[in-house]
């Protein structure tokens, strides 16, 4: 009880003392975002991790709850409301609340694929109906707001990021703590059950369809949560926001970060809008790495990057994880040339330079002898990679043998 | 007084009958065993009474009311708990949890999403206690799926009697056991099952001789005998349609 509390202020101070690490415009446009991915991808974990419904539209709920929001700020922006825009993400929510209970009383009957077909033919549905239907969404243009209208909050007017990372910061707090809570509840709880066995919930006195559907109306408000804090941070929102694009990404968040533990989500959150932020920067190629990334994640980590730090639990507990560093170094080495010469052959072919500098290397695209080396450095490589497993095999047991070394 | 009554139940797959007229009546309390050979529709008839499947025909009444064609949800609120042949738990999540997640309903909570369940002190206690029940309190906190096979039989059980039920329908308990596991999953049947009516379908022979107060014998989907185990033991019809068989077997 004490430990958990202490985490919580831990994550609020975290929260806090952030724009004090990285002030730049760059930075707090990253916080942002990432605030936003982290609320989006736990209301997706609460379906897939949680629920066991594997959604391909959850961005609908995003991207409704994000255009109410926007039009909730033009409202504001020409005098028919007048509330400070802090409760912006909480109509988003509303809304996404709304719409979750509208489709979820039709999608929630069976998990699985069928839930699956639904969640996609109802994704392409609205985003092609957003299209369609100009006065709300605005047709491709999308609709933008102004959020520096309104009554200010102690002083804020929100013309600032930095304001307005405050305020994702405090919604994001709330929205992780709630969504948490609820794990805890009865009917977190059976939301487990219905994953795990859906007929043998129901000999136990639940409707499984009755657990999904809370499930999904939960994820849905925040999901809308999330929209709202989106459509406060950008001022403008499109149909993109709400397309199977933005569902397969929260996918990718989620999954990466590794469905079976809360904390999972917010980790890929973290990492996915790095990538996309960063990496973004440096090449246009980044979405190929992406893709990579979710593909071997999904062949070798399939409890995701947590999944991963928390298999070595068993050997922290032993005080064996020190016997896992130099393995590790050894195996890392060869990987990450493995890994540096492909990315470099990957950016020479997409280079239109005549000479394509990489690590502060110069390669010659045309000729045949930066591709000969690039080749031979990968293959050695991959051989002294295969080369490291079984040593890296054989210390990963030890650490985690119960047996005292001698 | 009868606790649960069948009228006239059938049940058809396509053309094939699997179950052809079934009446049969449960007093409260008894201890009652269904025997019968393989594909006889022993599972069948569970799956019609706890409503994992439609009747075709028929009535089902417990404690009076109508139960047939609810779904299974329904019925378990009435106080109708089952178990199933293939262990049927939740594999992913702790011992303690899917004994937790049993309790939830009959302790009242509904779907609520306010209560905490950590915090539910009567519903920890009522936890401990059914865990302490079927012995499993050592292993509480391993993933369900990787307890040895008389463990998760053990946890089926737990699952199916948390809630304390009046009624328990137990699908071969000790299909798959060893002598000795077998022993310890009866001993543990006549402990929680106490005070409770109980129907089970079980193919061990000592068993059902041992444990039940009367047995049906069910033979193509027709109960041909219900009685006491020695009147069963002794009539004609059952052993030539299924006493013969074993004893010739064995």
């Amino acid at each position: 009880m004490l430990k958990s509390a202490v985490v919580w202020i831990l994550f609020a101070v975290l929260l806090l003392l952030l724009p004090q690490l990285a002030d730049s415009v760059f930075a707090i446009s990253i916080y942002n975002q990432m605030a936003i991915s982290i609320v989006f991808a736990l209301s997706y974990n609460m379906l897939l991790g949680q629920g066991g419904m594997l959604s391909f539209g959850h961005a609908v709920y995003f991207g409704l709850g994000g255009f109410l929001a926007v039009h909730a700020l033009r409202l504001i922006e020409y005098e028919t409301l007048y509330f400070s825009i802090t409760f912006i993400p909480l109509i988003g929510g509303l809304f996404g609340l709304l719409a979750a209970l509208f489709i979820g009383s039709f999608s929630t009957r069976k998990a699985g694929t069928v839930f699956a077909m639904i969640s996609l033919g109802v994704g392409e549905l609205i985003a092609a109906s957003s299209l369609i239907l100009v006065s709300f969404f605005g047709g491709e243009a999308g609709i933008s707001g102004d959020r520096t209208f309104g009554p200010p909050l102690f002083g804020a007017d929100f013309a600032q990021d930095l304001e307005v990372y405050y305020l994702a910061a405090f919604w994001t707090f709330l929205c992780v703590l709630f969504m948490y809570l609820f794990t805890k509840t009865p009917a977190g709880r059976l939301a487990n059950a219905v994953r795990d066995n859906p007929e043998r919930a129901e000999f136990i006195g639940y409707s499984a369809r009755k657990v999904r559907f809370i499930s999904f109306c939960a994820a849905g408000f925040f999901a809308g949560v999330a929209g709202g804090l989106f459509a406060i941070n950008y001022e403008i929102i499109t149909e993109e926001n709400l397309n199977a694009a933005t569902s397969g990404r929260v996918l990718l968040m989620a999954y990466i970060g590794g469905l079976g533990f809360f904390i999972g989500p917010i980790i890929g959150a973290i990492v996915l809008t790095l990538i996309n932020s960063v990496l973004s920067n440096y090449t246009d190629l980044w979405m190929l790495y992406l893709g990579l990334m979710f593909v071997l994640t999904v062949m070798f980590l399939p409890r995701g990057l947590t999944g991963f730090m928390m298999m070595h639990r068993m050997a922290w507990h032993l005080g064996k994880l020190r016997l896992l560093l130099l393995p590790y170094t050894i195996t890392a080495i060869p990987g990450s040339l493995l890994f540096l010469s492909l990315v470099a052959m990957i950016e020479m072919s997409h280079t239109n330079n005549s000479e394509f500098i990489f690590l502060g290397m110069g390669f010659d695209p045309a000729g045949w002898t930066s591709w000969l080396s690039l080749l031979v450095v990968a293959a050695i490589a991959f051989m002294a990679l295969r080369l490291s497993l079984p040593g890296l095999k054989k210390a990963w047991a030890e650490a985690n043998s119960q047996e005292t070394e001698h | 007084m009868a606790i649960l009554s069948l009228r006239n139940v059938s049940k058809n797959f396509g053309i094939t009958q699997i179950i052809r007229g079934v009446s049969l009546d449960i007093e409260q309390g008894e201890k009652h065993a269904i025997i019968g050979p393989n594909g006889a529709g022993k599972s069948t008839l569970f799956h019609l009474i706890s409503g994992r499947y439609e009747l075709t025909s028929g009535e089902i009444f417990f404690k009076d009311s109508p139960i047939h064609n609810k779904p299974p949800y329904e019925i378990a609120r009435l106080g109708l708990a089952r178990s199933f042949q293939v262990t049927n738990i939740f594999p992913m999540m702790s011992v303690f949890e899917n004994i937790r997640c049993s309790l939830l309903w009959a302790m009242g909570y509904r779907y609520s999403f306010w209560h905490m369940v950590n915090r539910e002190r009567r519903l920890t206690e009522k936890t401990e206690q059914t865990l302490d029940q079927i012995g499993l309190h050592d292993k509480r906190n391993f993933p369900a799926g990787e307890l040895a096979y008389a463990e998760q039989r053990a946890l089926e059980l737990g699952v199916a009697i948390a809630s304390g039920a009046e009624m328990i329908l137990l699908d071969e308990p000790v299909a798959g056991m060893s002598m000795t596991e077998a022993r310890n999953a009866v001993a543990l049947i006549r402990k929680i099952t106490e005070g409770k009516t109980l129907i089970m379908v079980e193919h061990d022979m000592n068993i059902v001789f041992d444990l039940a107060d009367r047995i049906s014998v069910l033979v193509y989907g027709e109960i041909i005998a219900t009685d006491v185990p020695e009147r069963i033991r002794s009539n004609a019809r059952v052993q030539e349609a299924y006493l013969g068989e074993v004893t010739s077997d064995a």
